[in-house]
């Protein structure tokens, strides 16, 4: 037993069998999300900052910070998971200057760092922060603000950082350290950059490559995982996605964050040249990431933002000047683009996308539609009621709770509404143009869907006093998520309901014993956004996440294998990966199609699969795209690309489906490119968007948009006969995307080296993939 | 056990250091996390607990006192109110002595004999103590706490402490499935 406590206690021989069964058990380890300890740090350290009194500055220490400086940095770094590198810098300065190094626990080299955190880069002791922050080189291409909070500099990067890629920071060597003030007639000597250039690497997260088979978000298939608080309850007074996931937010003025003006500015537009000084605005639009870390703020004195259904712009309620608010639209580096009305009183509703050039709101209960020159469309003259207001977004129609009734307005027919049934409300468009919305019967409320908003059937009614509300469609339109609420007013909380586009199978949505209201399920489906209420009477803002089971089992057993093969070859193991060739594939690489280990000097460090897709011509294989990285001393210099060919073993023995084998059959490789020398294609993606595809391109940089067209971005067929498309590039997700229309078929796309980043550095080498269209 | 001398310097530096309280926050989180789980078998309410447990820690790190238990005593402490607070705001009034089992999302005992392993199953059966003696059994079994400890965070006396182990013990015997064979060999 061991223990003369426990021994002392139980002395009875049949107990200390029990205790001996104890003491040799131990419980599971619970279930922990990983981001949860960062999580609560951050905001600890935020409160702690706050409420504990701070040390007393070194004597020597030779800067101050204002507060406008110390805000939006100190709030980077409470907003959540930040990612600190390690790194040791020893700084340089005159002979008798003390040399300073910092190195914190194995923070260089790290991986799976999340793409919209802010970077934070420690130092031990007093340094020329303007030259520090100077000296730093970011590669890829990344365009960054760089703060210092205390001795700590905060690197935000103004995009998203990419997927899939090994960022190295660098401090380069300056020639002659910038002098700094001095805010006293004692001489110090301030330590600067070093004399040789330090390096810190780092790697940010794999994301799932994209399926073959699609998941499907019906009711039963979708899995809850679990609940994060976005941020504290007041501090987010409206939430909604971008169609990129991340969350723009309305939030009361003064909140910390990158780029927030220090408290004692505030947030007030200042005073108009010819008017009196602007109202003071209450709250201003946040750009978040998906973990609630404030990005960027996008419209000081803004609010109830809402995204266009792509391309990167917001509309938002401005406050302008005494009693008025302004209707904008900006970008999301916060760059207005157009000012389309100026009304009298505030809207009590965020505008409304109607596709990606009109924008519907309502004025003093009258409905509006403006272009994006601000042109009013004509022959609108609706009174709306309290109800939602929903854009399709397949088709210029609103769906309008509209004061005589609630109907469906077509922009293009100029005619008149069409009617919904009385009292619907609620409404919800899907991504394929389906409608559903509500009617409160009572203590019950039906759930109404129209295909292509049309030909509406009653699907579900909610069980007797439980009204339903807040529909929210799932990415694939298959499912909504809405929330339940009992009317008989016993004080239950409302909680979530999955169903089915049919009213099917109903099930219920998140843990049994917590409130969940107002749902928004994000656009990939990953995270739905809710609300819910605290004890002292607040209300936050949360995240759930929802994973839909796949079905994609040939995908996940060849990627399964390849990911065998990829180990076994960064472990130099050749046996172990020549175990996953069959015949013909170790005769390919036997041949020299492709190195199955590193080559000389240097080794195989890190993969990840671009793509993986079934064949259009051979049955049982699938071909799966790695690009592989090669290392030497340590750093990544160079990468290839592989297009793998699986094929399915033993298929006329087996008799139970799961049980296939995929091996390697086939392998083609590009040329070696190496890194560091211009911007990189990270991940190409073929998407159904019918009547046509969309191939999504994406970067490892920050681009010079203007280099990013038809004429270097291109889809070629069989022949090499360039096909039509229309190329559109996201540059706060290094994203291009070409709409073409593919019939079945193999095709090669090419990105010539006229794409340079922001730096004008151009593609090391020309870059091209095969795509094969199969339906 | 990372208690110690080294521990309450800490934490007075924690009083007025906020790395110092981050360093405590590092060193108690999976302790506290872990107890809190075990508490309300339920992650996001595991979550909610150990935060609002750290900051209650915080603003309350300045009345803190050695009084010769560890720090993570005290830890303890606050992480059982905090799961009182949350079950009285559910249900109303709870009795702490020897009230009714919470409220579980683990499977029923049997269940867990059938399709779990051995040591799964034994802490499985723990799940359906009373709360009170569920509590003693973890802060022993799982956290390896003294008695003397035990009873400081549980607010008994050891005796008390001792009477609650037994009772759990003696439960386990009595419901622990045959094929454990639980007896004098």
């Amino acid at each position: 037993m061991n223990d003369p406590e426990l021994e002392e206690l139980f002395g009875d021989p049949a107990d200390r069998a029990v205790v001996d069964l104890l003491k040799a058990s131990r419980p599971a380890a619970p279930p922990l999300d990983p981001h949860f300890h960062n999580y609560l740090r951050a905001k600890l350290m935020t409160e702690a900052q706050r409420t504990l009194p701070a040390r007393a500055s070194r004597s020597w220490f030779p800067f101050t910070l204002s507060p406008k400086t110390l805000a939006p940095a100190m709030a980077a770094v409470a907003a959540g998971f930040l990612v600190v590198l390690g790194v040791e810098i020893y700084l340089h300065g005159q002979t008798a200057a003390p040399q300073v190094a910092y190195n914190i626990r194995q923070i260089d080299k790290q991986t799976n760092v999340g793409t919209g955190e802010p970077i934070v880069i420690p130092f031990s002791g007093p340094v020329d922060k303007t030259a520090v922050a100077e000296s730093v080189v970011i590669q890829p291409a990344t365009s960054v603000t760089k703060q210092w909070v205390g001795q700590n500099l905060v690197i935000i990067p103004d995009h998203p950082l990419s997927p899939n890629t090994t960022y190295s920071v660098t401090f380069k060597p300056l020639a002659t350290p910038t002098p700094t003030p001095k805010p006293n007639p004692v001489v110090r000597q301030t330590p600067a950059v070093a004399p040789t250039p330090v390096v810190v690497h780092f790697t940010t997260v794999r994301p799932p490559v994209a399926p073959i088979v699609p998941p499907s978000f019906t009711s039963a298939n979708v899995n809850y995982g679990y609940d994060s608080r976005l941020a504290d309850s007041g501090t987010i007074l409206s939430a909604a996605w971008t169609p990129a996931g991340q969350v723009l937010a309305t939030r009361p003025v003064g909140q910390l964050g990158p780029g927030a003006p220090s408290p004692s500015a505030g947030a007030t537009p200042s005073a108009t040249p010819s008017g009196p000084p602007a109202p003071k605005a209450t709250s201003d639009v946040w750009l978040m990431s998906s973990l609630g870390t404030p990005i960027r703020i996008l419209v000081p004195g803004g609010s109830l933002p809402a995204a266009a259904p792509s391309g990167g712009l917001v509309a938002a309620w401005q406050v302008a000047s005494r009693n008025q608010v302004s209707l904008g639209v900006w970008d999301l580096q916060g760059n207005l683009q157009a000012t389309l009305v100026t009304l009298n009183a505030v809207p009590d509703r965020a505008p409304v996308w109607i596709g990606e050039d009109r924008i519907a709101y309502v004025d003093q209960g009258r409905l509006h539609v403006v272009d994006l020159h601000g042109t009013q469309a004509s022959g609108l003259a609706l009174r709306v009621g309290q109800g939602r207001l929903a854009a399709s977004p397949t088709s210029p129609r609103l769906a309008v709770d509209a004061a005589d009734g609630p109907v469906i307005v077509d922009l293009r027919a100029g005619g008149s509404p069409i009617a919904l049934p009385s009292g619907a409300s609620g409404f919800a468009w899907s991504s394929k143009g389906d409608l559903a919305f509500l009617v409160r019967q009572g203590t019950t409320s039906d759930l109404y869907v129209g295909a292509d908003g049309q030909a509406f059937q009653k699907v579900a009614t909610s069980p007797d006093g439980q009204t339903w509300s807040d529909l929210s469609w799932s990415p694939d339109s298959t499912s909504l998520l809405l929330a339940t609420t009992a009317t008989n007013g016993n004080g239950t909380s409302p909680t979530l309901l999955l169903v089915n586009r049919d009213g099917s199978s109903p099930t219920s949505f998140g843990a049994s014993t917590k409130e969940y209201a107002s749902p928004q399920w994000s656009p990939t489906g990953d995270l739905v956004l809710f609300t819910r209420g605290d004890e002292a009477g607040g209300r936050a803002f949360w995240t759930a996440t929802a994973t839909p089971s796949t079905s994609d089992s040939a995908a996940n057993q060849a990627l399964a294998e390849v990911a065998k093969f990829m180990l076994a070859r960064i472990n130099s193991d050749s046996v172990a990966a020549q175990a996953e060739l069959d015949e013909s594939g170790l005769a390919a690489y036997q041949a020299g199609a492709s190195s199955l280990l590193g080559p000389a000097g240097s080794h195989f460090s890190r993969y990840y699969p671009v793509t993986v897709q079934a064949s259009g011509s051979k049955p049982n294989t699938i071909l799966v795209g790695v690009r592989i990285f090669s290392a030497k001393n340590g750093v990544e210099t160079s990468f290839f690309e592989e297009q793998l060919a699986l094929v399915a073993q033993g298929q006329h023995f087996a008799l139970v489906p799961p049980a296939h084998r995929y091996l390697i059959d086939a392998v083609t490789a590009s040329p070696t490119m190496p890194l560091g020398h211009g911007p990189t294609v990270v991940s190409v993606e073929v998407v159904q968007t019918p009547p046509g595809e969309q191939v999504r391109v994406h970067f490892d940089a920050d681009l010079k948009p203007e280099t990013v067209s038809s004429g270097t971005i291109q889809v070629k067929d069989a022949d090499g006969n360039v096909v039509d498309a229309h190329v559109s590039f996201d540059a706060d997700n290094h994203l291009a995307t070409l709409a073409v229309k593919l019939k079945p078929g193999t095709y090669q796309l090419v990105v010539t080296t006229g794409v340079t980043d922001i730096n004008g550095a151009a593609l090391a080498q020309e870059y091209d993939a095969p795509l094969v269209i199969s339906r | 056990m990372p208690d110690g001398f080294e521990d309450r310097e800490l934490v007075e530096r924690a009083k007025q250091d906020p790395e110092a309280f981050g360093a405590l926050y590092d060193r108690y989180f999976p302790q506290i996390y872990r107890f809190a789980y075990s508490r309300v078998r339920d992650q996001s309410l595991a979550e909610d607990v150990t935060s609002e447990v750290f900051f209650k820690a915080l603003r309350n790190i300045k009345r803190y006192t050695y009084s010769g238990h560890p720090f993570s005593s005290w830890l303890y402490q606050i992480t059982l109110n905090a799961v009182a607070d949350h079950y009285r705001g559910l249900h109303g009034e709870v009795d702490l002595e020897e009230g009714a089992s919470l409220p579980s999302t683990a499977p029923a005992v049997v269940d867990e004999v059938v399709r779990r392993d051995r040591s799964r199953r034994v802490w499985a059966a723990i799940d359906q103590l009373p709360r009170q003696q569920r509590a003693a059994m973890v802060l022993k079994f799982s956290e390896d706490r003294k008695i003397e400890e035990i009873a400081q965070i549980l607010g008994k006396s050891s005796g008390a402490v001792k009477l609650l182990l037994h009772r759990a013990v003696e439960r386990l015997r009595r419901e622990l499935p045959p094929e454990f064979e639980i007896g004098v060999t």
